[in-house]
């Protein structure tokens, strides 16, 4: 963890428009991460935690506010669509709760999707060893179970070699040990390869594993913690 | 191998079944483009090199007899560049072993080989030579169909002798490269021949010293595209000479019938494939829909991963294009199979060349596929167009669930309720998906068309061989005479062995005139009542011959702009300025364009004649040995300068048109049924692939695999009647068009529509999608209940 912020959320509010129907979803949000910050989102179901995550991966621009990354160097918010491609190309990797894999393509093949997009991006071998599945590569996603799926999507996302990794609900659909498993393997990528995690949960259990917990509610930061001492993945229990 | 299109490829071993069916409809259209393209190029690339090889002449002007010297006034028209006089006589040969008398046509040539206008191709054997006077060259079909060889001798009745010629060769000409002697529409090789002898023994046999009564000749550049100036005045020079025909190139009988065909390939060029390539457009654009409605989340991971737009959008195309690509090449290479088989099989059966150019044409093929991935990419477009709408966070949400809205019928309650719950089940997926269903009616109905049209075609073709032989003109044989005899011919005539019945016919070519307008036709003098060519209307009823005065066909009194009792002048050709004012006492509205009726007496009288007869029309008895004497009797007749026989070209036409018709019968049921079954399998395919959770539901009720194929098969069942009751009426549109088009000023076909076509139609259609269900119901069968029960969206 350092002291150089990545990512500033300043005032960001969302407002869906339907038709002639208006959905506010985030009003106001302000929030500061640091490189190598592990920072879990917490919230019940629809209090806009996607909306956020997908405001700072740049799939989707804030209704008014800024977003900064790496401040004050680029500001996303206000990016052109090719712009927010580049970005997402070169600095996010997302993770999502059913892992949205490409069903006609092995696990190795995923994962070299997202590779060869990056310059910098790393081997898929090497990725896959990295989640710890270096036995499974030549294996479709329907020959594996959701726990090594989720690996493979977390091998897809880092791949890339990105600085930020955003991950929905990552443990979502999966059972305890494995959900277990699977934020180990964040919690590792964060710790000896130093890439700052945002994770969004509806499960408060997890908030204790973060360096940063933020507690959100019907669109609105209810609270931020610093938490000095996160406790490892395997000490969490739901 | 990029990973994408590692995923293309397994995507598309996936579909192959569905993919197969798009790709042969696409393949169908495109071999139908490359097939009748390249067709169309043959003939004209053949037709161009044996033009220019054999100097084809622009005109040809037939005079009852002209001194060659006075020809040079030709030279003062402004347009004529060349030309050249000729002596041209019917005749009729005597062949060993052969019955009946057989006609052709006998041509002088210089005697020795140069580039003339209308020259020959010699194809065995040699050109003259100088050691025999009465060395002959005879035309390469009928030497063939005939076995002759140069070295044999012929014996040909010509002004009323007989005479022996050597055979020095054979040879071919621009001029007859489709040959239909004595009035037929087919060529029938075997019966007629031409023969070119030396002109000083054409000159010797028929007494024209310096003299000729043809006149071939090439037209200076800007006249040939409108040659009707020139021709004029050629007419006016010539005609002290009697001038019987004026016939530019357009209206030389060959040169018509290829021309038309080479006219019709151009037409069927562009509609058959268009047919065959909207509706795989139509389908391939529904199936891509689907995959990028299946593929939503991937291409929403895709954009989030950081893959542009652009990226995105070439991968999906790629789907078309392969399909496109696939379709086009199979096409391209079964549509140049195509047309060598027809070039080499068919049109060289029909056609007379010395050579019939084969080729592929790069330019062709390469235009197929092009075609093909174009209709390919643009059926894929709205699938693409939606993948770029998507943006990725809305990719990422759970879909919205389908919108379970109420059809249309379920308002009238007390109906929807009596219905069972397969047709209801059926109605919903119709009204759901109406693109699809649309699309799958529209793909019928293309179907039901092209099938209706070529029944329809096949109809028309054989009520007009029938209406022409039961109605028109039903005599076993007609006798032509080189000059109008007395009665005395007739009687004697019909004193012959065998005949049972004979009618007198005198033909008198003429020039009717009516105020500007003139035509040169034939009248036919009939007695009243005749009984072996009959004047009837397009109803088949006879037209009562009018025993003063002329019974005109419509289209005749249309050009010529007369009525019933107008007066018209009557010039006979061989007969100048002997004008006579005849009466038009008829109109018949016939199938026959031209032609013209007179009571045999009354022409006689306007001709000055008595009693006169050209031709006889007779029927003979049944029996092979009276009928062998009959014929053998009239090859010893030299009066008789042509033989035709109605009973015979009729056998002809039904053998050939009847093998030919049914060939292409046969091959656009196989084409009309690939658009049924390639559409129906497809959509119910894609019909299953989204109702899976519904349907296993269904299962688990205790529904069994039959009773769920039957929901499907109803619901392609309804869109194909939608589809037959459209294309029905399209098809017999557009086979009326075509009859119209294809029909000319010499003849009308007449548009009849049978029931039995009807019914062909509606059994094809309706089969071919009932095939369809065959792997539709397999893929119900091998289906994975559980997994489709467990959906997670
Ligand atoms: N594209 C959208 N259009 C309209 N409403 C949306 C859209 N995305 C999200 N919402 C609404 O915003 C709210 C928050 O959604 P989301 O961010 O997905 O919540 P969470 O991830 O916390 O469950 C929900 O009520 C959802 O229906
Ligand atoms: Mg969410």
């Amino acid at each position: 963890m350092s002291d150089k912020t990545i990512i500033s959320i300043q005032n960001v509010s969302k407002t869906f428009v339907m038709g002639d129907v208006k959905v506010p979803v985030l009003h106001s949000v302000n929030l500061e991460i640091h490189e190598g910050d592990f920072v879990v989102i917490v919230g019940p179901s629809g209090s806009g935690k996607s909306t956020l995550l997908n405001l700072i991966g740049g799939l989707d621009r804030p209704t008014s506010g800024e977003i900064w990354f790496d401040s004050p160097d680029q500001k996303i918010s206000g990016f052109s669509d090719s712009e927010l491609t580049a970005y997402r190309r070169e600095h996010v990797g997302f993770v999502f709760q059913f892992y949205n894999l490409v069903p006609t393509l092995t696990a190795t093949e995923n994962v070299q999707v997202a590779s060869e997009l990056s310059h910098e991006g790393m081997p898929p071998e090497e990725a896959l060893n990295l989640v710890g599945l270096e036995h499974r590569v030549e294996h479709f996603p329907s020959q594996m179970s959701g726990g090594e799926q989720q690996r493979v999507a977390i091998a897809r996302a880092i791949a890339k070699n990105p600085r930020v990794l955003l991950c929905d609900e990552p443990t979502g659909a999966l059972d305890l040990s494995t959900g277990r498993s699977i934020l180990g393997v964040l919690h590792r990528l964060n710790q000896e390869l130093g890439k700052t995690v945002i994770l969004i949960t509806h499960n408060s259990a997890i908030a204790e594993m973060g360096t940063l917990c933020v507690h959100i509610g019907s669109g609105t930061i209810a609270s931020k913690e610093s938490n000095p001492h996160p406790v490892s993945p395997e000490e969490i229990s739901w | 191998m990029k990973p994408l299109n590692r995923k293309l490829l397994r995507e598309l071993f996936r579909a192959k079944g569905m993919l197969a069916a798009i790709i042969s409809i696409i393949a169908a259209g495109v071999l139908f483009f490359v097939g009748m393209a390249s067709l169309y190029y043959n003939l004209e690339t053949s037709r161009r090199l044996y033009y220019s090889k054999c100097r084809m002449a622009d005109f040809t002007v037939t005079v009852k007899k002209m001194p060659v010297v006075e020809l040079e006034q030709l030279h003062e028209i402004k347009g004529v560049s060349e030309f050249r006089p000729r002596i041209l006589f019917p005749v009729t040969v005597d062949l060993p072993g052969v019955e009946r008398p057989v006609s052709g046509q006998i041509l002088s040539l210089p005697e020795e080989p140069a580039p003339i206008i209308n020259n020959i191709v010699i194809r065995k054997g040699s050109y003259f030579t100088d050691s025999l006077s009465s060395e002959i060259i005879l035309n390469d079909t009928f030497a063939t169909e005939r076995d002759l060889e140069p070295g044999d001798q012929i014996e040909l009745i010509l002004n009323e002798r007989k005479e022996v010629f050597h055979i020095v060769g054979t040879a071919l000409s621009s001029e007859y490269v489709y040959v239909v002697g004595g009035g037929g529409i087919v060529p029938d090789p075997a019966n007629f021949g031409i023969f070119y002898i030396k002109e000083s023994l054409a000159e010797d046999l028929f007494n024209y010293q310096e003299a000729a009564n043809q006149v071939v000749g090439i037209l200076e550049e800007p006249s040939r595209k409108q040659p009707d100036d020139v021709l004029d005045r050629i007419e006016r020079k010539l005609e002290p000479y009697g001038v019987s025909a004026v016939t530019p190139l357009e209206d030389q009988s060959s040169h018509f019938f290829l021309s038309s065909e080479i006219e019709n390939l151009k037409t069927v060029v562009i509609i058959l494939p268009g047919i065959f390539l909207t509706v795989a457009a139509i389908i391939l654009n529904i199936l891509m829909l689907r995959l990028v409605e299946q593929q939503r989340t991937i291409v929403g991971t895709l954009k989030a991963i950081g893959y542009t737009n652009r990226e995105i959008l070439i991968h999906y195309l790629k789907f078309g294009g392969t399909i496109g690509l696939c379709g086009g090449a199979l096409g391209s290479t079964l549509g140049y199979l195509f047309a060598e088989v027809m070039t080499k099989h068919v049109y060289s059966k029909f056609f007379a060349f010395p050579k019939l150019v084969n080729q592929p044409y790069p330019g062709v093929l390469l235009t197929g596929v092009v075609i093909s991935l174009l209709f390919s990419l643009l059926g894929s477009m709205r699938g693409v167009t939606k993948v770029m709408a998507l943006s990725p966070a809305e990719a990422m949400r759970p879909k919205p669930p389908v919108r379970g809205r109420r059809i249309w019928l379920e308002k009238w309650t007390g109906l929807w309720k009596s219905l069972t719950l397969q047709t209801q089940f059926s109605l919903r997926g119709i009204s759901r998906n109406r693109m699809r269903s649309l699309a799958g009616i529209f793909a019928a109905s293309m179907g039901t068309m092209l099938l209706m049209v070529v029944l329809l075609m096949y109809d028309s073709m054989e009520e007009m061989m029938d209406f022409q032989f039961t109605k028109i003109l039903v005599n076993d044989f007609e006798i032509g005479f080189k000059d109008p005899r007395g009665y005395g011919a007739f009687l004697e005539t019909k004193r012959m062995p065998g005949v049972d019945y004979a009618e007198p016919m005198l033909h008198i070519a003429c020039t009717l005139q009516h105020e500007h307008r003139e035509k040169k036709v034939t009248v036919t003098g009939l007695i009243p009542g005749s009984r072996l060519t009959i004047p009837v209307n397009t109803e088949g009823d006879r037209e009562p011959l009018p025993t003063v005065g002329l019974l005109l066909s419509k289209r005749l009194a249309e050009i010529l702009d007369v009525g019933v009792g107008d007066q018209i002048w009557f010039e006979p050709t061989d007969r100048e300025e002997e004008l006579k004012k005849v009466p038009v006492a008829g109109i018949i509205n016939s199938y026959l364009g031209l032609s013209a009726y007179a009571d045999i007496d009354y022409l006689n009288r306007i001709v000055d004649y008595e009693d006169a007869v050209n031709s006889i029309q007779l029927k003979t008895v049944r029996d092979p040995t009276v009928e062998a004497e009959f014929l053998r009797q009239l090859k010893n007749t030299p009066v008789v300068q042509s033989v035709s026989s109605a009973r015979h070209d009729r056998q002809l036409l039904e053998e050939t048109m009847t093998g030919q018709l049914m060939i292409s019968l046969s091959i656009t049921i196989v084409f009309a049924g690939m658009i049924f079954f390639g559409s129906v399998l497809n959509s119910s395919l894609i019909s299953l692939s989204e109702r899976e959770q519904e349907i296993a539901t269904l299962h688990v009720l205790g529904y069994t695999t039959r009773e769920i194929a039957r929901m499907f098969l109803q619901e392609s069942l309804i869109l194909n009647l939608v589809g037959l009751l459209v294309g029905l009426p399209l098809g017999i549109g557009l086979g009326w068009l075509m009859c119209v088009s294809m029909g000319t000023d010499l003849f009308r076909i007449p548009f009849v529509i049978k029931p039995g076509s009807i019914l062909i139609t509606i059994v094809v259609g309706t089969g071919f999608t009932l095939l369809a269900h065959v792997p539709l119901k397999r893929s119900i069968d091998r289906m994975d209940w559980v997994s489709a029960l467990n959906v997670k969206e």
